[in-house]
């Protein structure tokens, strides 16, 4: 890709920990990326209005609350209204196994647990795709 | 492609809107979105709003806490927020917007712009973004600069008011004298007005002012952290006049009509009309009163040519 990659990155609901996500952000500023940085505590509504503003390429959600299975779907849905459903969106934290069909069915393109290296996730992000509409 | 979504912005279509403004900050199909904006009649000039200060003085925090009192009044507010792009990499860490609340108003437009290492403290075409965002109906706009330093004047070219945030303990009263961005500045706003020192950094500030007599730059206290001074400096901003030129339907034709009239007179100045020399010469003899000499040079130069298709 010729122009850099915009990638929002968020945490929704009630949930503090933001390390993880910030690690990432640093990562992929320096992999060339440009990370806007939505922080804590957002809610889905103000999630999927950023997209819409920023015209993003990317969502990168983390949780770590136990709440992906309540937030994700939300946030995927209401993508759909605003219609930026041609946003990719990864999911990153605390997923049970379980859990990661069921969000890949729903429309995440990947789920990154605990231990996953950013070389991954910048990778993962560096594959082609198709143009947005 | 440019001109449907043209017209989904003139519908009101949010992501068009986000879509061309991503364009315009690309630098792509620049002519055709500016030969798209054509001025309606009920497209307001939006008053433009830039606010500077070294990184970490709380711009964005300012900024996040003016949008709801605006809102209050009923303002539709679009922030175009300034972050830096690495030299090194082009990667960007845009960070600006968490500091402004997280909202879902259709009212409140956010964008995070990455500045190109190199190109001063906003990113580039923000005049297009700007006349976009006129175009969407946003009746203020706030542009965040990347956090900088002393000579970083551009701002003006591009607002119609300019806020200098400066915080407590951050210079002795030699800095005030230097040349640069406190001469460019419309407002002052001593931030952190909370801090001890506030009041000493705001009295320096203004010592230094007066200096200049001619010019009057209020001096603002603000605290966002207190809630402190945040409707005076709204007051301040709201006082000024707008500085930028006036794109409205009315003044782009206006001009067009002043550009026409020059040409028709030089035309005719050039082709040796005897009708123009000789009231221009009755004008120099006192013949002629200015006002009449005026009308008749009008009646001459349209006589003679039709304005451009």
């Amino acid at each position: 890709m010729d122009r850099p990659i915009r990638i929002v990155l968020a945490k929704v609901g009630l949930d503090g920990h933001d390390r993880g996500i910030k690690v990432v952000a640093r990562a992929l500023r320096d992999a060339g990326m440009h990370v806007i940085y939505a922080g804590l505590w957002q809610t889905p509504e103000a999630v999927v209005r950023t997209l819409v503003d920023e015209d993003a390429d990317w969502l990168g959600l983390s949780l770590l609350s136990g709440a992906h299975m309540t937030l994700v779907p939300r946030v995927l849905d209401m993508m759909k209204q605003a219609k930026v459903e041609h946003i990719g969106v990864m999911v990153g934290g605390i997923i049970p196994e379980a859990d990661i069909p069921k969000l890949q069915a729903l429309g995440v393109a990947k789920i990154f647990g605990p231990g996953t290296s950013l070389d991954d996730i910048v990778a993962f992000l560096n594959q082609p795709r198709e143009p947005k509409p | 492609m440019i001109a449907a979504l043209m017209d989904r912005l003139r519908q009101g279509d949010r992501n068009a809107l986000a879509r061309l403004i991503s364009h315009a900050a690309r630098g792509e199909y620049l002519a055709e979105i500016q030969a798209g904006i054509l001025p309606s009649p009920s497209a307001k000039n939006a008053r433009v709003v830039a606010f500077t200060g070294s990184g970490g003085v709380g711009k964005s925090s300012l900024i996040g806490k003016l949008i709801p009192l605006l809102r209050n009044q009923n303002h539709k507010i679009a922030v175009l927020a300034s972050d830096p792009e690495s030299p090194l990499t082009g990667g960007a860490l845009l960070g600006d917007r968490f500091r402004m609340g997280s909202q879902a108003d259709d009212g409140v437009f956010i964008r995070s712009l990455a500045a190109l290492s190199g190109h001063g403290a906003l990113a580039d075409h923000l005049d297009v973004m700007i006349r976009l965002l006129e175009a969407f109906g946003f009746d203020v706009v706030f542009l965040e600069t990347v956090g900088s330093g002393q000579g970083d004047v551009q701002v003006r070219d591009f607002s119609d008011v300019v806020v200098l945030l400066l915080q407590p303990e951050s210079g002795d009263d030699v800095q005030w004298e230097k040349a640069g961005i406190l001469e460019c500045a419309d407002v002052i706003v001593v931030h952190k007005a909370d801090l001890p020192t506030a009041d000493q950094t705001a009295a320096q500030v203004q010592m230094a002012l007066d200096l200049s007599p001619s010019r009057h730059v209020p001096v603002v206290r603000v605290s966002t952290k207190a809630n402190q001074g945040l409707a005076e400096l709204w007051q301040a901003i709201e006082s000024l006049p707008l500085r930028r030129k006036d794109t409205s339907a009315a003044a782009l034709l206006c001009q067009s009509a002043v550009d026409w009239l020059e040409k028709c007179f030089h035309e005719a100045e050039e082709a040796g009309d005897p009708e123009l020399k000789r009231t221009v010469d009755a004008w120099q003899r006192s013949e002629l009163t200015i006002a009449d000499a005026t009308r008749e040079i009008v009646r001459i130069a349209t006589n003679t040519s039709e304005p451009e298709a």
